[in-house]
């Protein structure tokens, strides 16, 4: 399995659904040809440097998966025959993964983000604590010492 | 004669340039960060040798297929505005 990276450039004055059902499509050819997606990031709209289709900004989304020539192929003609994206380029990052190292390392980046998520959120809400004590009731800062207790296990796990 | 004064002429020297992509290791060479391609290509958009830049030749390689992938997906441009 070879890993890949496709950025492609969606119409810009795209309605939300229609958007969200658009990189739907994609992920959804991705699985079934057999790719396994690692991070699907959407850098939100952007101005081009020249323009494309007479226009000058564009929605840029990044993906980086794991997948075959054959998946290349099907995605690619899939770009090339929707109006809505306007650009699209792939580049090979790896030539030879190993699809179960893979999926284990994506594990363990989502469970590393969902770990970072949980602290920021537990120091977010102790934050407010800190600065005004009267205001919140007690029953908030005893969930929020809970919160952050539980956290604490989980990452000496 | 005329081999002293190619001598005199020729004085002027200029200081060594170093690689910065070599002088720092964490600056890293990549295709999605338009701006950090800037400083190596012109008002135009050509790319800028490493005789001015004074970049490795290994940097340079590819540090120029960053520049064209960018291009590619409209980051930099192909022909650049005067500005």
């Amino acid at each position: 399995m070879r890993m890949y990276e496709t950025i492609f450039i969606a119409d810009p004055d795209l309605q939300d659904e229609v958007r969200k059902d658009l990189f739907e499509k994609f992920k959804n050819i991705l699985v079934q040809e057999g790719g396994i997606l690692a991070n699907f990031d959407d850098w939100g709209n952007k101005k081009l440097a020249y323009e494309i289709a007479k226009k000058s900004r564009g929605h840029y989304v990044c993906m980086t998966y794991g997948g075959t020539g054959t998946l290349i192929t099907e995605l690619e003609r899939n770009f090339r025959l929707d109006d809505k994206v306007l650009k699209y380029m792939t580049i090979l990052l790896e030539k030879d993964v190993d699809p179960e190292a893979l999926k284990q390392q994506i594990d363990a980046d989502a469970k590393a983000e969902a770990e970072a998520k949980a602290e920021a959120e537990a120091a977010k809400a102790e934050a407010p604590k800190a600065e005004e004590p009267k205001a919140e009731e007690p029953k908030a800062e005893e969930t929020v010492e809970v919160e952050a207790a539980t956290d604490e296990k989980e990452e000496d796990k | 004669m005329a081999f002293q004064r190619r001598n005199t002429k020729k004085r002027f020297y200029q200081r060594r340039k170093v690689c910065r992509f070599c002088a720092d290791s964490t600056l890293e060479i990549n295709y999605k960060d338009g701006k950090a391609l800037r400083p190596f290509i012109t008002e135009r958009g050509k790319i800028i040798p490493r005789r001015i830049t004074g970049t490795c030749a290994k940097h340079q390689r590819t540090l120029s297929t960053a520049i064209k992938q960018a291009r590619t997906i409209a980051l930099l441009p192909y022909v650049g505005k005067l500005s």
